[in-house]
């Protein structure tokens, strides 16, 4: 399983649109947004640190949701994942080298979103806080991965790419990626703190503000990650059935 | 019983009783054959007949209604995990924006009994496209590659589902001649085609599946035999006297159109021989031993003619 858990890198690590979208887009949208002194509403804290944040966690989601769905819907109707099913890889090794590959290329967009962020705009903070925010996101954004496998299995066709957009802009805007969701009208506030996206930044804005995550955001995390990585399995045994 | 009485030896694949259906479709109907060591058999049907829904099964792609299927007497999975299965699918995608080499190379880290990637490449005949990018393929070339990936180890039994689908004539040629390399090192391969004179060249055994059951098993020379063996054609002057014609001795088939009379018979030496005893004098006699195109047809008509 390693060797395809090496090829499918050695391929994300070759797609330059990807790459850029995964890697270097997070930070420039930071440099752009974080130029505004003063602090985000009901946080305390400065708004490049909350929208680092916001960015590493973009980056994240855009690495492990983006590629996967679409390369999982398109290898199912090529036959890829048939042929897969001829080699002694176990059933579940497609999947686990799918996450694995993004999980490798999701750490790159967090940290460098950070780097830029400490050189360029004079984000400080402690040391264990930059650790556990790499290692907050990097853990959260498996719940993301999740949901792109499922995707992948639930989708087809012409249909893959626009669901993943829908669901991609979505999570982001709505969960509070890009705007804090402060700003948004109250309805929409309370829509937006059920999403997943809003309890992953919820996660590092807690690190950053030095307390623990609420219970709340981390519960929420966890029933989402169940929801979509039970839904991936159910949609794996069904695609599996019927190949 | 002395020491050198034969073990009986597992069959390469069984399938006992299989049954496969979509919804209403009988895909594959009470299925039952074995392939033994050595043999290279063609699966030879019209399409829809079942040969992929057969390969699937055998290949634990899919899991039959009813019956058994068992491969070196163990289940399908167990089988290709133990590195004994090489196979080609018609519908085998591949990964890409990797190369060709690197897929390739996959596949043998894949195999428990891999061979050397060069070596594999060599054989497959893409060692000219190992860097190029597996979506800038041609049809051909991908069936290639998908070879190089069927034959990335040392398996006992290669499995291959229209392999020279895409591939142009001196393509075929040169995929055959590697494809007799591995059946001469005593590997047993099995091909669904509907090329017949794939079937005809190079299979020592033919299978034809028909509406999900098998409706011969032999040689492509029995094949021939079992559908009338050869044709005779001749054509009469004047008004035919059709009875006489239609009660001589051997024939499968008679076509009578205008002047022009066609025979199969199973013995044609002596169905010509009792044609000249009717004291006609038939014109452009011609003798001519069937292609097993023609068997082909002629047994899945008879077939359908029976069951109509």
């Amino acid at each position: 399983m390693n060797s395809l858990i090496k090829l499918e890198l050695t391929r994300a690590l070759r797609n330059r649109k990807f790459l850029f979208f995964s890697v270097i887009y997070p930070s420039v949208i930071f440099l752009l947004v974080s130029n505004q002194t003063g602090t985000v509403d009901g946080t305390g804290l400065s708004i490049a640190k909350y929208v680092m944040v916001s960015m590493a966690s973009f980056g994240a989601l855009t690495a492990v949701l983006m590629g996967n769905s679409e390369r999982i819907a398109k290898e199912r109707e090529n036959g890829w994942v048939r042929q897969l099913r001829l080699t002694t890889l176990p059933g579940r090794g497609y999947v686990l080298a799918k996450t694995a590959s993004a999980a490798v290329v999701s750490l790159p967009s967090i940290v460098v979103v950070f780097v830029v962020a400490a050189v360029l705009k004079d984000v400080r903070l402690e040391a264990w806080q930059w650790l556990a925010l790499t290692g907050a996101i990097w853990a959260g954004s498996l719940v993301f991965a999740a949901l792109g496998v499922a995707i992948g299995y639930l989708a087809s066709g012409d249909a893959v790419r626009p669901i993943t957009m829908i669901v991609y802009f979505g999570l982001s805007i709505l969960g509070g990626l890009w705007f804090p969701s402060t700003t948004f009208p109250t309805w929409l506030q309370d829509i937006a703190k059920w999403l997943p996206t809003h309890a992953y930044a919820a996660l590092g804005q807690a690190i950053e503000q030095s307390r623990s995550p609420h219970a709340k955001d981390i519960t929420l995390l966890v029933v989402y990650f169940a929801l979509f990585a039970g839904g991936a399995a159910w949609l794996y045994r069904k695609d599996t059935l019927k190949a | 019983m002395t020491t050198t009485a034969a073990t009986t030896s597992t069959p390469v694949v069984g399938f006992d009783q299989v049954s496969k259906s979509y919804g209403e479709v009988r895909a594959v109907d009470g299925l039952s054959l074995a392939l033994h060591p050595g043999e290279t058999v063609a699966l030879l049907g019209p399409n829809g007949a079942g040969k992929s829904t057969t390969l699937d099964l055998l290949l634990g792609l899919k899991h039959a209604d009813s019956g058994t299927v068992s491969v070196f007497g163990t289940s399908p999975r167990e089988a290709i995990v133990a590195g004994r299965v090489g196979a080609m699918l018609q519908s085998g995608g591949l990964m890409d924006e990797v190369t060709v080499g690197e897929l390739v190379k996959l596949a043998c880290d894949l195999h428990p009994k891999p061979y050397k990637v060069s070596d594999v490449i060599a054989r497959a005949g893409i060692a000219q496209i190992a860097d190029r990018k597996v979506n800038k393929l041609s049809g051909g070339q991908s069936q290639r590659v998908r070879f190089a990936l069927a034959t990335a180890g040392d398996s006992d039994l290669i499995v291959l589902d229209e392999p020279t689908t895409g591939m142009d004539v001196s393509a075929r040629q040169a995929f055959w001649a590697t494809m007799r390399e591995q059946a001469d090192q005593g590997r047993t391969v099995l091909f669904a085609t509907h090329y017949l004179e794939e079937a005809d060249a190079i299979a020592d055994r033919v299978l034809v599946l028909h509406r999900g059951r098998l409706l011969a098993d032999g040689t492509s020379a029995e094949i021939k035999a079992k559908a009338g063996a050869r044709r005779v054609a001749f054509d009469l002057d004047g008004e035919i006297d059709e009875a006489p014609i239609r009660a001589l001795p051997f024939l499968t088939s008679v076509d009578i159109s205008g002047q022009t009379i066609r025979i199969q018979s199973t013995d044609a030496d002596a169905t010509v021989h009792a044609l000249y005893g009717l004291g006609v004098y038939p014109r452009n006699l011609e003798v001519a031993g069937l292609g097993l195109e023609q068997a082909f047809v002629a047994i899945t008509t008879a077939e359908e003619a029976k069951q109509s």
